[in-house]
């Protein structure tokens, strides 16, 4: 009976392909022909439908968008699994955690490079090696330094999905005004403090433009430990390191801006985030990822801006890549079905598409020579940052904790004057005590 | 005859426990239910992604060592308490004896009063940060230039201002109730014995208001013990951990961090049952102890 319907509705498919290819020849209005297609699939073969329960969470309408294309492309190629998109709005993790906890968890699902581990320790997480195996897929095919975030004790857990890193973003017409030449890739942690002080003006109090924003972010601030040589945590992520030279000082210069009255705190301009302040021309020069692309096409469409990879420190480049991989839970029923969803997403086609919308950067070696990067400048930068000293964004089993007291040590530093070494200190000290 | 009589109560009972039966369904697995596996939870270690392992008093332990939780969340809760429990008390009970007033427009303004307590909380929350911002009203009007939510000196006060502001309202009416309880033939005797307004005011309607603040205290204290979603809202337990309360330390270490820890989330949560207990013990010897009106 179910191969009956199969033939069935194989043929039915071929003939409104055939009468779909016909209209064509006749009338050459294109983009009417899928349409007829697409509604075949949803009349005729449900019966056989293997369903996938697939979960996100939504960081923008437009990024919502594009997996809803991408799912919808793959719906029409692959009409025997039905996805059900379900994107998680407000928290996330919590609500996956207890999905799973209850065993309702969707068969596949985002993980973030800083806590999926947790997942993978406590085998909920299917290993998919076998699966790439089996449909091809080479783990050289992505870029080494993602696959090997999603890798535990020598098993894959989940295919990158994209990656992003620090860059820096500067305003041109800040530079212009001031007179100033535009930041290169060579920059160095001198030119950056030499340049955020020639361009702050604080001369308008109800608009002070800074040079360089500075936020008590553990998602920013790292970047300047590596460039000093020094790290969050040790090795083996069992001991932390904020209370190392290398790190203090870094922190020192980092807090440096803003005691010198050349850097600001969002907060100080009473935003939320950088990406607002970049935006309005308050703050010249911001570290942010590829999403503030998107964000500034939105909200600052008249915006002339650039963006160069992180300046380097006196030990050399630094910076953090964050990425999120397509998992898949153990207790899926159908392995298969959800291993071509993932596969699909993460092919190369699906790539590209990410690629060119601009969010984030493809987890594929092959697209690195793509026309889009080579075209869009801004692109390269953030993708170029991953092969200049960029380290994984995650710090262990503690890591909400770690970047907790990493934003507490800037803040005390910023809002109570605590001296920089001493903040470090207690940052660290705290961080052992929870770690005993 | 009295066999018969004996089946006809448990009929009764019977149609009564029928009649109650939705009602006990939902507590049971609701309260009942949730109540004891919290207890059961407190005892084990449990990360959501394995089930509970047996653990002894070790949350507990680890909750009485941990320095967020004796230096911040459980001074805080005090603090919090301490600060909000007698101004919206008596701020509610000004209200309320004005409210009870022959006041013109009494009606329209005791629905102005009551409106903040039926408007959603974290609305409100999300007013009072637009209200706070840098450039926001506040600043605006008195002509300052903080950054009252992320100043660990002045973030913690907004909150508790904010919830004087809400909840004032509810308990007004409690007190409104309590005062058109009180006989008018009483204030007539008083009245007629010649006692001034002052004396009416602290000999008649507060010592016979005594079970009535006894209620709003109560509740006030309890719920400033469990202030969560406005905190939640508008700090997230900053800046520098200045407004991290018990139950948003419960809630950070049940969901937020990346180990989860909800052995030990369930063991601050039945502390901090406990605490409400106590407090809540203490206090009915404090204002039972003190005078009249009792009601037992």
């Amino acid at each position: 009976m179910k191969s009956l319907m199969k033939v069935l509705s194989a043929v039915f498919v071929l003939s409104m392909l055939l009468t779909a290819c016909g209209g064509t020849a006749e009338t050459p209005v294109v983009p009417a022909t899928p349409v007829t297609i697409i509604e075949t699939q949803v009349v005729e073969v449900p019966l056989e439908q293997t369903v996938v329960r697939l979960s996100g969470w939504a960081s923008s309408p437009s990024e919502t968008a594009l997996l809803e294309s991408l799912l919808y492309r793959f719906s029409v190629e692959n009409p025997d699994i039905l996805v059900k998109y379900e994107p998680i709005t407000g928290d996330y993790k919590q609500v996956l955690l207890t999905g799973i906890a209850s065993g309702t968890e969707p068969d596949v699902y985002y993980i973030d490079i800083f806590w999926w581990q947790e997942l993978a320790k406590n085998d909920v997480l299917l290993p998919i090696d076998d699966l790439m195996t089996g449909s091809g897929v080479a783990r050289t095919d992505f870029i080494p330094a993602l696959l090997d975030a999603f890798t535990y004790n020598g098993i894959t857990y989940g295919i990158p999905k994209d990656f992003n890193t620090l860059g820096m973003f500067f305003n041109k017409d800040l530079f212009d005004a001031a007179g100033l030449a535009y930041p290169t890739d060579d920059w160095t942690w001198t030119d950056l403090k030499a340049t955020a002080t020639a361009l702050t003006d604080l001369t308008d109090p109800n608009k002070p433009v800074y040079g360089f924003c500075t936020a008590p972010d553990a998602g920013r601030f790292p970047a300047f430990v590596f460039q000093n040589g020094g790290t969050v945590m040790n090795a083996d992520f069992t001991d932390t390191t904020l209370d190392s030279p290398a790190a203090i000082e870094a922190a020192e210069f980092y807090t440096s801006f803003r005691t010198e009255g050349v850097g600001a705190m969002p907060s100080d301009v009473g935003e939320g985030w950088q990406g607002t302040v970049f935006g309005k021309g308050q703050c010249a020069m911001v570290y942010e990822g590829a999403w503030l692309i998107p964000y500034l096409r939105d909200q600052f469409p008249g915006l002339k801006y650039g963006v160069v990879i992180p300046p380097a420190g006196p030990v050399g480049e630094g910076n953090l890549i964050f990425t999120v991989a397509w998992g898949i839970s153990a207790n899926t029923q159908n392995p298969d079905a959800a291993w071509r969803v993932v596969n699909y997403l993460t092919s190369e086609a699906s790539q590209k598409t990410v690629l060119e919308s601009g969010f984030a950067l493809p987890s594929r070696i092959s697209l690195q020579s793509s026309d889009y990067l080579a075209n869009n400048p801004n692109s390269a930068a953030i993708f170029n940052g991953a092969l200049n000293g960029a380290q994984p964004f995650f710090w262990g089993a503690f890591g909400s904790d770690v970047n907790d007291q990493m934003g507490k040590a800037l803040e005390r530093v910023f809002k109570e004057n605590q001296p920089v070494a001493d903040a470090m200190q207690q940052a660290a000290t705290a961080l052992r005590n929870l770690m005993k | 005859m009295e066999n018969k009589l004996k089946r006809k109560k448990f009929k009764e009972a019977l149609a009564g426990y029928f009649f109650i039966s939705p009602w006990l369904f939902i507590f049971i697995t609701f309260s009942v239910f949730s109540l004891g596996y919290a207890i059961y939870l407190s005892f084990t270690s449990y990360n959501l992604l394995k089930p509970p392992q047996w653990w002894d008093f070790e949350g507990y332990q680890r909750v009485l060592s941990d320095e967020l939780f004796l230096k911040k969340a459980l001074p805080n809760t005090f603090k919090y308490a301490l600060i909000v429990v007698p101004l919206q008390t008596i701020i509610s009970l000004i209200l309320a004896f004005a409210m009870d007033q022959k006041l013109r427009f009494r009606r329209a303004f005791r629905t102005i009063y009551y409106l903040p307590s039926v408007t959603s909380s974290v609305v409100i929350s999300l007013i009072f940060v637009w209200i706070f911002a840098p450039q926001g009203v506040f600043n605006q009007i008195t002509h300052l230039t903080l950054n009252w939510l992320d100043s660990p000196a002045t973030a913690f006060y907004v909150i508790m201002g904010m919830n004087i502001f809400t909840t004032s309202g509810t308990l007004m009416l409690i007190f409104l109730s309590g005062l058109q309880d009180i006989s008018a033939s009483i204030y007539e005797a008083a009245q007629i014995d010649g006692a001034s307004a002052f004396q009416t005011f602290f000999g008649i309607t507060i010592p016979l208001l005594k079970p009535v603040i006894f209620f709003v205290v109560t509740v006030g204290v309890i719920g400033c013990f469990q202030v969560f979603d406005q905190i939640f809202v508008m700090t997230a337990g900053g800046p520098l951990d200045s407004t991290t309360t018990i139950t948003y330390l419960i809630y950070k270490w049940a969901f937020r961090d990346t180990t989860i820890k909800m052995g030990q989330a369930s063991a601050l949560a039945v502390i901090l049952t406990l605490i409400i207990l106590v407090i809540t013990l203490l206090q009915r010897r404090l204002i039972e102890g003190s005078g009249s009106a009792s009601e037992r």
